[in-house]
């Protein structure tokens, strides 16, 4: 068939109504959200991860309020300490009180209200470990830690560095079998582990939204339709394993693209709801598609967003602040856009970052830590809680690794798992996606219902 | 250019009597000699004469030519004495020397014999030239392949690394009406160096250094200070052909560096206040400067330990260390520590105060005593890491995954360490001559087989860069304000994300896992990014045509599609797919690719030349077989 108004054409196909016998491969290739059993809209579920990079200084956003803990934090923190913490009362007091760091103040309020949770004193761990085995070496480390990319992607595959690596959120959706949508799996941040699994790759959304494509664009005239048939000819003839690579991802790419497009001209605008930083613009997009979602026939989805900046080994006091205020700032508008749709219960918001930082200071910034703080966001969570182990930020501690690089007393395999188990894991898939797991006496935490 | 002609003449001179001659006869010729020389310097595969020049050989009646060493070439005697012949074009990459001889009879049956010793040189063909220049220039443009065409590699690679240096620093502009430049006017610089200089191998060697010894001035402070970021790649481009620790202390005290991985204000520990060193640096030039996580073997493998695991090449203790190395530095002709000049393009000084006395543990068990200054803690320090077993192959293999293929082959990357541990003459880290080996090599030059997945897939900016070049690529303000490079390229010159570059040497798209193969470069080419350069190419074609906008903005970028349209117009279609064949495709496009590019072109033949051209240009732009660099 040709290529007739292409864009109707689409839609049709987004919503299942054209014969699969009037298909070309191409088209079926581009169409796969037909092969997906269409789920009810009331067992619809996404995952939205916001990967903080360079290693968040977690730690400075839960502040002691008083007592032994903040003498603790004023002695390690020095100069980078922070005052004036917006003061929180979790469901599980914590001793001498915890405050929000006063950047945070736009998400204290979902704190506040049940809507939002803290995973404390959580970072890559493959079974516990008291400082005089670290030490002694005699329990097992982490690989690399405090090397950016190394711990990145440990958070990302839920697991040590094996010979072929994949994501756990692209695993999770084949084992859902809800891998094959593309938009089951978008990233706003470009490729990336956490996405990428055997049978799943994300497609990577331009945070603006629809995008044309310029040589496609006079799809009615017979001209363009056969420039396009030449061309999709050509990609699909390479046979050099790189270039096939690449033309087989442009291919699928202007595809799904021009699927997309269809799908968000009847998205939700969310005018004046999202601010203008970077984060806000991807999580725009975010919730657009999540508007939309029922187009996409899918029953889950997960999203990737990032947000740079995070590696603070310099002028701190300045850069964070801004930071966790354009991260807040997000969360909130976000938060906002999802009871707008009606959606809080079903989409989960949590944090990752590469690490947390150390306590003591290099001047006027921190260097490479590990354990740290991560932030948990949606209707489903059971908020207003802390999860994990608020670790005291006391100087050579019995946590303390040395210069305040705290070893975490809660694994990031556990809280991935809490999050995967609420997306519809079964405890056995938990544990087979998070080896670890079996080296800790609790597989995950009761943040969810 | 030097070199370009070493023909090694060796003579000697035969003059004996032939068949018995009778030393009293009176008519015997007086000291007969003869002399032969190449009408030309030989190379592979062309045509050259020997010519024989006798004198006092009295009448000759004879002369007969032969082969007396070098590979066998087929000749006709031709009783001249002139010998037309064409020396084998093998592919060989060494020059082959042969020995011809002639032997003149005169009318006394006196023979007198010459022997011409000479070395016949590689003439690239253009395909092989245009293959060379791919992988070590920015982006050739046809005139530079024709240059190439007909002289060997060595002499091209020569007359390249003796150019003079296209700096970046003087290009840089203010914006029109501003007091300051900015980010955008040092990306103006880095297309005008990029486009225009005649050093592009040094260009390409720098650009390559640029993602391996990364600073980037994205989304940081830095964006102000173009100046320092231009002469940041100014340090790389001298260094380029130089050494790897000279450049490494020119990068390590650069303020531009300083700023980035933070080691400029760096103080010593302060242990009332709980404050030590800055880590950063000290790691980073560790992990991605020099030596990497995990000790190699020569050919660019993990060395593993007894239970299979790999070996970690340092610990916190050496970070630690590093990190006191790096404190009391900042930024040149300060008034004092506290007042700095804030001057990006002068090296750091140290200030001993602000400079750790305490010892510092460094690599292979090196520990440098407290109380030494800063300057020699550096150097010792610099010298401890640029030593270490791993820089030549971790460095090494990055640069042939920069300039020729993304999996080169363990031998490969053996020759390549190898040659920067000891360049010939006993010089550890001679960068011209690690480049030279890369490009010179019979897996680069593809002299013996050719594996599969060879090659690597061009970085998007690359593309641009040849297609701008090509086409004379240029504004009316003569400005190139591209402002949103990470949209229409997925990458920056000088602008990356992080230290860990657009994209890590190791980046395995999915489905390229079971064939256990790299491709760098695609960890950019995701959905958003790939449709932005599918926008970014057309758009560039189609609607920048130099000869068909006539009123373009101050600003806008034109390219101009004369040269092509004339072939096209004058000698017909094949003949411009002939030259797209050498200029885009090495002379390796495919029937199937030809018989595209016909296609597009009969869909458009009732539209301009310049129109045709462009879109003969957009499909050669986005075609795999041009995105991968053979």
């Amino acid at each position: 068939m040709n290529y007739k108004n292409r864009r109707e054409f689409l839609s049709l196909c987004l919503k299942g109504g054209v014969s699969m016998a009037a298909l070309t491969s191409m088209q079926l290739k581009a169409m796969t959200s037909l092969a997906t059993p269409a789920a009810s809209a009331g067992d619809f579920k996404a995952l939205v991860c916001i990967f903080l990079k360079g290693g968040n200084d977690s730690f400075n956003m839960l502040i002691p309020q008083s007592g032994d803990p903040l003498d603790a934090y004023l002695n390690s923190r020095q100069n980078l300490a922070v005052s004036d913490a917006i003061a929180i009362n979790p469901t599980t007091a914590v001793d001498g009180g915890i405050g929000l760091n006063p950047a945070l103040s736009p998400i204290a309020p979902l704190f506040n209200a049940q809507n939002l949770a803290v995973v404390s004193g959580v970072g890559s761990l493959v079974a516990p470990i008291t400082l005089e085995q670290y030490k002694a070496k005699s329990a097992a480390i982490p690989n690399n830690l405090f090397s950016h990319n190394d711990q990145q992607s440990t958070w990302m595959q839920g697991r040590e560095k094996e010979s072929i690596n994949y994501g756990w959120g692209g695993r999770i959706l084949e084992l859902l079998n809800q891998n094959n949508n593309f938009g089951s799996n978008i990233s706003l941040s470009g490729n990336n582990l956490w996405q990428t699994g055997p049978n799943a790759i994300p497609f990577a959304m331009n945070k603006s939204g629809i995008t044309r494509v310029h040589a496609y664009n006079n799809s009615e005239s017979p001209r363009t339709q056969a420039l396009r048939q030449q061309l999709e000819q050509m990609f699909n003839q390479a046979s050099h394993p790189l270039a096939k690579s690449y033309s087989d991802k442009l291919d699928t790419s202007i595809g799904n693209t021009e699927q997309l497009n269809t799908a968000l001209e009847s998205a939700s605008e969310f005018t004046d709801v999202f601010s203008d930083s970077n984060l806000s613009k991807q999580l725009l997009a975010v919730a657009k598609t999540l508007s939309v979602q029922s187009q996409f026939g899918v029953g889950r989805q997960v999203f990737f967003v990032g947000m740079g900046g995070f590696d603070t080994h310099d002028d701190q006091n300045v850069n964070h602040p801004n930071l966790l205020m354009q991260l807040s700032q997000a969360m909130a508008e976000f938060d906002g856009a999802m009871s707008t749709l009606g959606l809080s219960n079903q989409v989960t918001t949590f944090t990752m970052s590469d690490f947390g930082r150390t306590l003591s200071s290099n001047g006027d910034g921190t260097d490479h830590g590990w354990a740290g703080n991560q932030l948990v966001m949606g209707g489903a969570v059971n908020g207003g809680e802390i999860y994990g182990s608020v670790i005291e930020q006391a100087l050579d501690s019995a946590y303390d690794v040395g210069g305040g690089r705290m070893i975490p007393q809660v694994a990031n395999e556990q809280y991935f798992a809490s999050l995967a188990r609420w997306f519809g894991l079964s405890d056995s898939e938990v544990l087979d996606l998070f080896p670890s797991l079996s080296n800790f006496n609790q597989t995950h935490l009761s943040m969810f219902s | 250019m030097r070199n370009l002609v070493t023909i090694a003449l060796f003579l000697s001179l035969f003059a004996c009597g032939g068949g018995g001659g009778d030393e009293s006869n009176p008519s015997q010729p007086q000291n007969p000699s003869v002399e032969v020389e190449l009408s030309q310097t030989a190379r592979k595969g062309q045509p050259v004469t020997l010519r024989a020049k006798a004198s006092g050989v009295g009448t000759i009646n004879k002369i007969e030519w032969r082969q007396v060493a070098g590979p066998i070439i087929s000749f006709e005697q031709t009783d001249s004495l002139e010998l037309p012949i064409t020396p084998a074009s093998n592919a060989e990459l060494a020059a082959d020397s042969y020995t011809f001889e002639v032997a003149i009879t005169n009318d006394q049956q006196q023979v007198t014999r010459q022997q011409l010793s000479f070395e016949v040189k590689r003439a690239m063909s253009s395909a092989q030239a245009a293959r060379l220049l791919h992988q070590a220039t920015l982006g050739p443009k046809g005139s530079e392949i024709t240059h190439a065409t007909g002289v060997s590699e060595e002499e091209w690679l020569s007359e390249q690394m003796q150019l003079p240096i296209t700096e970046h620093l003087p290009l840089v502009q203010n914006y029109p009406d501003r007091d300051e430049p900015n980010q955008i006017n040092r990306i103006d610089a880095w297309w005008k160096a990029s486009l225009n200089a005649p050093d592009q191998l040094r260009q390409r060697v720098a650009f390559a250094l640029s993602e391996i010894l990364v600073v980037s001035d994205s989304n940081n402070a830095l964006r102000g200070e173009p100046e320092g970021m231009a002469q940041y790649q100014d340090i790389l481009l001298k260094h380029a052909f130089g050494n790897y620790r000279e450049l490494l202390e020119e990068v390590t005290l650069s303020p531009v560096m300083g700023t980035y991985l933070s080691h400029l204000g760096n103080e010593k520990a302060d242990e009332a206040l709980n404050i030590r060193p800055d880590e950063n640096y000290a790691r980073e030039v560790m992990q991605l400067f020099t030596i990497g996580l995990a000790e190699l073997n020569q050919d660019g493998s993990p060395k593993l330990d007894g239970e299979g695991n790999t070996i970690a090449t340092y610990g916190q203790d050496q970070i630690e260390g590093f990190a006191r190395v790096f404190t009391g530095w900042t930024f040149g002709a300060s008034a004092r520590w506290k007042r700095p000049s804030r001057n990006f393009t002068i090296p750091m000084e140290a200030y001993s105060d602000y400079h750790s006395e305490k010892e510092k543990v460094l690599l292979n068990g090196e520990v440098l005593a407290g109380g030494q200054s800063a300057e020699d803690d550096l150097s010792a320090a610099l010298d401890n890491l640029f030593n270490h077993a791993n820089v030549g192959p971790f460095i090494g293999k990055q640069l042939i995954q920069r300039l020729v293929t993304s999996n080169p082959t363990p031998q490969y990357v053996e020759r390549i360490a190898n040659v920067f541990d000891d360049n010939g003459s006993g010089v550890r880290g001679d960068l011209g001559a690690v480049v030279s080996a890369i490009l010179l090599d019979e897996e680069a030059r593809q002299t013996s087989g050719v594996l599969n997945y060879y090659g690597k897939v061009r970085e998007p900016l690359l593309r641009t860069v040849q297609f701008w070049r090509e086409l004379d690529a240029n504004s009316p303000a003569n400005l190139y304000f591209t402002w949103s490079l990470n949209d229409s390229h997925g990458q920056t010159p000088l602008g990356s994300p992080s230290v860990f570059n657009f994209f890590r040497p190791d980046y395995q798209p999915a489905d390229l896992l079971e064939l256990g193969i790299v491709a760098p470069e695609l960890q950019i080419a995701n959905d958003a990014a790939l449709i932005g350069q599918f926008n970014n190419q057309y758009s560039n074609f189609l609607w920048n045509i130099k000869e068909v906008i006539t009123e373009p903005s101050d600003k806008r970028i034109l390219l101009s599609m004369q040269n092509h349209a004339d072939i096209l117009e004058l000698q017909g279609l094949e003949a411009l797919l002939d030259y797209y064949d050498t200029l885009f495709y090495s002379g390796a496009m495919s029937t199937a690719q030809r018989q595209t590019l016909r296609e597009v072109q009969d869909i458009y033949a009732d539209w301009g030349l310049y129109h045709q051209v462009a879109l003969l240009l957009f499909t050669v732009s986005v075609s795999p077989d041009y995105v991968i660099q053979l």
